[in-house]
């Protein structure tokens, strides 16, 4: 069956542009119409530019348009990337030939080649990355500017890599420019489902077994690297929510669980649920291209899918973006998923990291707990 | 910059068509709109109506699908994936469905069109074509125009449910902005002080079968003069007089409640009466900043700068460009309660230091 009915996850070129803007110094281009330009502008809120494309370049080309703006930009920028959307992409004009004068990073994603994650590793690719050998820096992949939990994800995995005594590599991808040429050989996420492939990936900081690993995957390559404290609080952390879910299973049961997400984040939540909920998962609907694992979620990117799958399901939980929320109904809901609208965010909570893990189950507790008391009143 | 003048004057930052026609078909509860593209571009503009829904606290979520086109159609032709996609959605038996194109299907040259009149079901074809159709006010138009050609003509002798007299539409609402909803209740208060009542609101939170009212009220008011066209085809098309903007400004409400007045035969003189003591008190509500040193975010030349100066007059400010900047919201505050909003907005920055 073809067609989507109210598709909720953005086109490759939005991932491209997150990923581009997420480095200062860079002047991101979008080849496109102002149609193209003000959905990734809005949600972004970078300093984005367009070559805000109309009739005439379609007919006659957008060569001149595009060397011009290119031109300007490399007076004030330290580099120009050039994003191509779905038109220019198929009027066959050589886009790198036209901008052979200028050293330029051109990424070729257009929306119609897929999903933002695919945008976002397709420019991750074409950036000029100089990976350094035997450096004593580790990198921070996985920073997503659309998601509400990037600036907390990334001062609480740099948090923890102090707390280690190790200083922070590049950032990928919110750093500066210049930060590319000093990028290490090795890498920690807070997410997953976002790989440079620069340097070795050493573990992921979503979840408390995986921050564990991960920590003692650094200690064996960097013997200096402080362990004890983060071992501490890892222990604290898993005591204290332990503690509260505790108390919520003397009263309750066990809450249903629907799941929408981005896979890394889909198996985050259903693993730390099933940990300290007993919880049943009867949903996971990935919004990016599923990987192998032990959930098995499906690729759910219609709102009318996640509707069914919630009315079919009725869980006690839903966790999700707005998108899910609003046909949520009566059940609990944690936003968790981008975007987040309709409340007022003003702090920045983290998903990856223990203050992660404890801000994540405590929302959930108190949803769960407003849940019950709905339902008994 | 290449800032190149254009044959036609399109902007280049105005917008997709395709916002401003799904900012109209949307507003009908029971339609499907079809986006013929990438799902990229129904997404983009899916997930900005669906902002809009929870910013207005209403919780009909539009229904927006994508015709789903990937790298395949995008070479070999999309027009088969669009009469999938239209047979599907009207197993559904919506009360009508839109079909709006794309920059790229108008690229590789797929006859829209062609497809929709061989559906064999009601499909209404909005011509859009993404950038390749012009901006976000020509989708808007567009759509306000395709729709109307749809609605039953009013006969010589009104039927029920026909009668003209006492009633107005609301045409071109602005579905996308903040105070919508603030907006129809302050032109709905002024056109109630002449004991009139809105028949329709085209295009906003209606039915299909809604849309054959249009002809029964004595006036269309238009949301913005960017829709004199719409107010022209619909004058036309049914004989109804329009007004072409909502109320902005001191005199300009009484103006619109003047214009209203004679447009449907009544007597203003009363209705006049209590606005302006309604604007009378306003003012007087805030007479802690009247006079104070002020200069506005927009300068002279700007559109809207005489209205600010009226205001800017009423409140007894000294305009100086040392005075405290004061902004000015865009689109500009509907009638009076707008107005006092505005007025708000400016004490606090006024009176409050930051920190």
């Amino acid at each position: 069956m073809q067609g989507c009915l109210n598709p909720v996850w953005p086109c490759a070129l939005t991932g491209a542009v997150t990923a581009l803007s997420g480095f200062s110094g860079i002047a991101v281009v979008i080849h496109g119409s102002s149609g193209c330009y003000f959905y990734p502008a809005t949600l972004l809120h970078n300093n984005l530019y367009s070559t805000f494309l109309v009739e005439q370049e379609v007919i006659f080309g957008s060569g001149e348009r595009l060397v011009e703006l290119v031109q300007d930009l490399s007076r004030t920028y330290k580099k120009v990337a050039v994003v191509n959307s779905c038109v220019p992409s198929i009027l066959g004009e050589d886009i790198r030939d036209l901008l052979s004068e200028f050293e330029i990073i051109f990424v070729d994603t257009p929306g119609f080649t897929g999903d933002f994650e695919s945008g976002y590793l397709g420019a991750v690719k074409d950036l000029p990355v100089s990976v350094n050998e035997g450096t004593d820096r580790v990198n921070i992949e996985g920073i997503n500017l659309i998601d509400p939990f990037a600036c907390g994800n990334q001062r609480e995995a740099e948090r923890l890599l102090h707390l280690m005594g190790i200083p922070v590599g590049t950032v990928f991808c919110h750093d500066s420019y210049d930060s590319l040429a000093r990028t290490a050989d090795c890498s920690i996420t807070v997410n997953p489902d976002l790989p440079t492939g620069y340097g070795g990936q050493t573990g992921s900081l979503l979840g408390l077994p995986s921050i564990r690993k991960t920590v003692l995957a650094l200690a064996d390559q960097y013997p200096r690297a402080e362990v004890t404290k983060v071992e501490h609080e890892l222990l604290d952390v898993n005591e204290r929510i332990t503690k509260a879910a505790d108390k919520y299973l003397r009263r309750f049961d066990p809450p249903t669980v629907a799941i929408f997400s981005t896979c890394s984040y889909s198996e985050f939540a259903a693993a730390t649920l099933r940990q300290y909920l007993d919880a049943d998962i009867v949903f996971c609907g990935s919004r990016n291209t599923p990987r192998a694992t032990w959930m098995h979620p499906g690729n759910v990117t219609s709102l009318a899918v996640i509707a069914a799958a919630i009315r079919e399901h009725a869980p006690d939980l839903v966790l999700g973006s707005s998108f899910e929320r609003s046909v949520a109904g009566d059940a609990a809901f944690v936003g968790f998923t981008p975007p987040i609208r309709g409340e007022f965010r003003l702090s920045s909570t983290p998903l990856a990291g223990s203050e992660g893990e404890l801000s994540f189950m405590e929302k959930v507790l108190n949803a769960c707990m407003d849940h019950q008391q709905r339902k008994s009143s | 910059m290449n800032l190149n003048p254009l044959p036609l004057s399109i902007s280049r930052t105005g917008g997709c068509t395709l916002t401003g026609a799904l900012a109209v078909t949307t507003g009908i509860k029971d339609s499907v709109t079809i986006i013929h593209g990438p799902p990229g571009c129904a997404h983009h503009n899916f997930s900005l109506l669906h902002a809009t829904v929870l910013d207005n606290d209403c919780m009909i979520i539009p229904a927006v699908m994508s015709s789903d086109l990937s790298e395949h159609d995008i070479i070999f032709g999309g027009e088969e994936a669009l009469m999938n996609v239209i047979r599907q959605v009207a197993i559904g038996n919506p009360g009508i469905i839109f079909v709006l194109s794309t920059c790229i299907t108008e690229t590789i040259g797929d006859d829209v069109l062609a497809v929709t009149r061989d559906a064999g079901v009601p499909v209404c074809m909005v011509p859009t074509g993404g950038f390749l159709g012009g901006d976000f006010g020509m989708g808007f138009s567009q759509a306000l125009i395709a729709i109307s050609n749809q609605a039953c003509p009013v006969t010589k002798t009104p039927g029920p449910g026909q009668d003209r007299s006492g009633t107005v539409n609301l045409v071109g609402e602005k579905n996308l902005e903040y105070e919508v909803n603030e907006n129809f209740l302050e032109v709905r208060r002024l056109v109630s002080l002449l004991d009139l009542t809105i028949n329709l609101r085209f295009v906003h939170d209606i039915s299909w079968a809604d849309i054959d009212r249009i002809p029964c009220a004595s006036v269309n008011i238009l949301r913005e003069p960017a829709l004199s066209a719409v107010g022209e085809h619909l004058q036309s098309l049914f004989g109804t007089p329009y007004i072409n903007s909502y109320p902005l400004g001191i005199a300009g409400t009484q103006d619109f409640i003047r214009d209203v007045a004679a447009l449907t035969g009544r007597s203003p003189v009363q209705a006049l009466q209590r606005e302006k003591e309604r604007i009378k008190d306003v003012i007087e509500s805030f007479s802690d900043i009247h006079g104070l040193h002020v200069c506005f975010s927009i300068s002279a030349g700007h559109p809207e700068y005489a209205l600010i100066m009226e205001i800017s007059e009423a409140m007894g400010f000294r305009t100086s460009p040392e005075g405290t900047v004061l902004p000015v919201p865009y689109p500009f505050p509907v009638g009076t309660r707008g107005m006092k909003r505005m007025l708000h907005l400016w004490r606090r920055k006024l009176t409050c230091k930051a920190v």
